[in-house]
C-alpha cells in the first residue's frame, strides 16, 4: 500500500499507525504580550490538536500541556491590471502551552548580521574616492606613468 | 504538439547542471505564477495564471537581474532559435570565432547559455562598457564579452591541426559517446572545466559542510538486506511493536 | 551497534556531499570523530532554528539531495530515521524562511528546501517500490490504491479512484450512483456543455498546430541551412514540405545554384 494511504478503521482492526508523517510545523514569533510558556506555531492544515501534541512530544521531545488552534483566513486580493480575484492560503495557527516551569523566548536571529548592501555601498564609495584622488593627483602631469609617484 | 507551452522545458540541462540547484528550484525561481488553483483539491481543474514568454539572456534564470529583465508587463520581440539536436559546446572548450572583429582567433569557452544557443568566449568578441557612472564620478571602463551563436559564429578546434572543424557525436567501441572532429577523425575530449558549477570548480574540490552533509562513506554504505516484509512490518518489528489483530475485510468500489 | 552508528551519522545530516575520492578520504576521519562524539543532540524547541553560528550567515552551502540509487542501498530502519532527520530539517528551514520574510531579510540558500523535499520524495518512492515488490510476490497485486478508467455521469472519460468501504456494494444503501439506475445524463444542458467543451479542446489543438506551423515557417526563413531531420524531430506534427512552399518561409537570400 502506498505510504500516503490511510486505511479505514473498523472495530477490532490493528491500530492505525503513521510511519512517515508528512506534517510540517514552523515556530513563529509570538505576539508582543504573551506568557513565556506559550509558543506559537504555523502547521499543516490537516493537523488536529492531538496530532500537534503528539508531533511535539514524540519527534521533538517537548512536553506539551495544552494545544489550542485557529485558522487564519487568507486575504482576498484583486489583480490591479487584469482584475481577477485571488485568495491567499489559509494558515492554521497552534498555540502550544508548555509546562509552567518551562519558558521559551523567541531568539533574535539577526542580532549580529551585517547589512551587506551597506557594506557594498561603502566599499564602492571608497574606491570611487580613491579613483578621484588619483585623477586629481595626475591632472597637472600628463604622460607620466601611474607608478611614477612619491 | 505544444498546447501547454509553459509546461515545456525552457531552461537547458547544462544550465541546471551549472547552477547546482534542483530543477524544481530553478523553475520556481524564474517562473512568474500569479495565481494557481490550490493543490490537493480534486474538484478544481488545474489552472494557472502565469507569464508564458520569458526573455533569456546572459543573466542566469535564478538571478535578480533575470527577474528585473522579465518584470511583469515587459514584452519583448520573439527570438527564433535554430533547433539543435545534440549540444556540442562545453565550458572550457577551445573554439575559433568565425565572425566579427575577432574572426579567426581562438579562445576558451567561459560560459554556455543553452537557452539562446550562445557561448561566451573568454576575451574575444568584446566591447567596452562604462560602469558606476554618476554625476560626480566618470565611471570605470571595463571590457565585456558578447555572446556568440554556436550554430554559425563559433566552431570547435581540431586537436591535431588546431584549425576550426565541424564535429559529430559518435560511439566508441566501449560504448561511450564522444565528440569526433570531422577534419581529422580525432576525439575531442570534454574538458574537465565542463563540470564546474557555481559552488565548486570540480567535484573533488567540493568542501563538505561538516554539520549538514552526509559523508560519502555513510552514503554509500549498504545496509539493505532483502526481507519478505513490507516497510511497515519491518519498522514495527524493529521497534518491538507486536500486533496480532487481523484487519476486517474491506471493499473497494 | 550498527544502528547506533547510523543514528550518529544521520544525526544532523540532510543532504549528501558530492561523491568524490577526496570527500571519501576526509569523510573517514569525520566518521571516526563523530562516533566518539556521544552527547545527545539538543532536544528542545531550539531545534526549530538553525545552529546559532549560521544565523548571521548569508551563504550556507550544502551538498545535493539524496538520489534514488543511494536510498535503495539503505535498510528500512535507516530510511525511517532519515525521514525524521529530513522532516526536522524542513521544519527548521520553514521556520527560518518565515522569520526572514517577517523581518524583510534574504533567506540564505532557499534551494535547501527543494533539496530536502526531493530527498523525502525519493525516500517515499523507494519504500513504495519495496512494498509493491512484497505485495506482488505475496498477493499478485501491487497493493496500491486502485484506479479505474470510467465514463462519468455526463459521458466523459474519467480516472475513478475507488474508496475503501466496510460493507459490500450491494448492501451499501448510502453509496448512490444514479447513472447506474438511470443511465448517463443526456439532457440539453449536458449536450451543450459537451459541445462547447469539445470545441474548446479542438480550438486549443488547432491553435497549437497553427502556432507550430508558423514558427517552422519563420525558422525556415531565418535559417536556410537548417537541418531538416532536427526540425522534424522537434516539430513532428508539422508538414515541413508544405511549410517550405509557403511565401512566409522565403527569406532574403541569394539562391544557391
Amino acid at each position: 500500500m502506498s505510504t500516503r494511504w490511510y486505511p479505514i478503521y473498523q472495530r477490532g482492526n490493528p491500530q492505525l499507525r503513521v510511519f512517515l508523517p508528512n506534517f510540517w510545523m514552523k515556530l513563529v514569533r509570538p505576539h508582543p504580550k504573551q506568557l513565556p510558556n506559550i509558543v506559537h506555531f504555523h502547521c499543516s492544515m490537516e493537523m488536529t490538536k492531538y496530532d500537534i501534541k503528539n508531533y511535539l512530544e514524540k519527534i521533538y521531545e517537548v512536553p506539551v500541556v495544552d494545544v489550542r488552534t485557529k485558522i487564519n483566513m487568507g486575504k482576498f486580493k484583486k489583480d490591479v491590471v487584469k482584475g481577477y480575484v485571488i485568495k491567499e492560503d489559509d494558515v492554521k495557527v497552534a498555540f502550544v502551552t508548555l509546562p509552567k516551569t518551562m519558558t521559551f523566548k523567541y531568539p533574535d536571529l539577526f542580532e549580529k548580521s551585517i547589512n551587506e548592501e551597506e557594506e557594498h555601498a561603502k566599499s564602492l564609495d571608497e574606491s570611487k574616492k580613491n579613483f578621484r584622488k588619483y585623477i586629481d593627483h595626475n591632472k597637472s602631469r600628463p604622460d607620466i606613468p601611474s607608478w611614477f609617484s612619491i | 504538439m505544444r498546447i501547454y507551452g509553459y509546461l515545456a522545458k525552457k531552461v537547458g540541462d547544462l544550465t541546471i547542471k551549472y547552477s547546482n540547484f534542483p530543477e524544481s528550484y530553478v523553475k520556481k525561481s524564474y517562473e512568474q505564477v500569479y495565481w494557481k488553483t490550490p493543490a490537493g483539491y480534486p474538484q478544481y481543474k488545474k489552472a494557472q495564471v502565469a507569464r508564458k514568454k520569458y526573455r533569456f539572456t546572459t543573466n542566469r534564470p535564478w538571478t535578480g537581474q533575470f527577474r528585473q529583465q522579465n518584470e511583469p508587463g515587459t514584452l519583448r520581440k520573439k527570438v527564433f532559435l535554430e533547433p539543435i539536436r545534440d549540444w556540442t559546446f562545453f565550458r572550457g572548450d577551445r573554439v575559433e570565432v568565425m565572425v566579427g572583429k575577432d574572426k579567426g582567433k581562438q579562445g576558451i569557452v567561459s560560459q554556455v547559455i543553452q537557452e539562446r544557443n550562445w557561448v561566451i568566449v573568454e576575451g574575444l568578441n568584446t566591447h567596452l562598457r562604462v560602469v558606476g557612472k554618476d554625476k560626480n564620478f566618470p565611471g570605470i571602463t571595463i571590457q565585456s564579452e558578447a555572446p556568440l551563436l554556436v550554430t554559425s559564429d563559433v566552431k570547435l578546434v581540431d586537436p591535431e591541426s588546431l584549425k576550426a572543424t565541424d564535429v559529430e557525436w559518435r560511439y566508441t567501441e566501449e560504448g561511450d559517446k564522444v565528440r569526433v572532429s570531422l577534419a581529422s577523425s580525432r576525439i575531442i575530449p570534454i574538458p574537465k572545466t565542463a563540470e564546474e558549477t557555481i559552488d565548486y570548480k570540480s567535484k573533488e574540490l567540493y568542501i563538505d559542510n561538516i554539520e549538514k552533509d552526509t559523508t560519502a562513506d555513510a552514503a554509500t554504505k549498504i545496509t539493505f538486506a532483502p526481507k519478505l516484509r513490507t516497510f511497515e512490518m519491518d519498522i514495527m518489528e524493529e521497534m518491538g511493536i507486536k500486533e496480532d489483530r487481523v484487519p476486517a475485510k474491506s471493499y473497494w468500489y | 551497534m550498527n544502528t547506533v552508528i547510523i543514528k550518529n551519522i544521520f544525526r544532523s545530516t540532510t543532504t549528501l556531499c558530492m561523491r568524490s575520492q577526496k570527500s571519501i578520504n576526509t569523510a573517514a576521519a569525520c566518521i571516526v570523530k563523530r562516533d566518539f562524539h556521544t552527547t545527545k543532540p539538543t532536544q528542545d524547541l531550539m531545534e526549530f532554528f538553525d545552529a546559532k553560528k549560521n544565523w548571521p550567515e548569508t551563504n550556507i552551502r550544502v551538498g545535493r539531495a539524496w538520489k534514488l540509487d543511494e536510498l535503495r542501498l539503505k535498510s528500512n530502519t535507516d530510511l525511517h530515521k532519515l525521514w525524521y532527520v529530513l522532516l526536522k530539517e524542513r521544519n527548521m528551514l520553514y521556520t527560518m524562511e518565515h522569520e526572514c520574510n517577517e523581518r524583510v531579510r534574504l533567506f540564505p540558500n532557499p534551494e535547501r528546501i527543494d533539496k530536502v523535499e526531493e530527498s523525502m520524495n525519493n525516500i517515499e518512492s523507494v519504500i513504495r517500490e519495496r512494498n509493491i515488490a512484497y505485495y506482488k510476490l505475496e498477493t499478485g497485486e501491487t497493493g496500491e490504491r486502485p484506479v479505474k478508467d470510467v465514463i462519468n455521469l455526463i459521458g466523459m472519460p474519467e480516472k475513478y479512484q475507488p474508496s475503501e468501504y466496510d460493507t459490500p456494494k450491494f448492501m451499501n444503501t448510502r453509496w448512490v450512483r444514479p447513472y447506474l439506475k438511470h443511465g448517463f445524463i443526456n439532457s440539453l444542458a449536458v449536450k451543450k456543455f459537451r459541445r462547447l467543451y469539445n470545441e474548446k479542446i479542438h480550438s486549443e489543438v488547432r491553435k497549437a498546430h497553427n502556432r507550430d506551423f508558423n514558427h517552422v515557417q519563420h525558422l525556415l526563413k531565418r535559417f536556410p541551412n537548417l537541418d531538416m531531420d532536427t526540425l522534424k524531430a522537434e516539430y513532428p506534427n508539422v508538414d515541413i514540405e508544405k511549410a517550405k512552399r509557403t511565401k512566409k518561409s522565403r527569406g532574403h537570400f541569394m539562391p544557391t545554384y
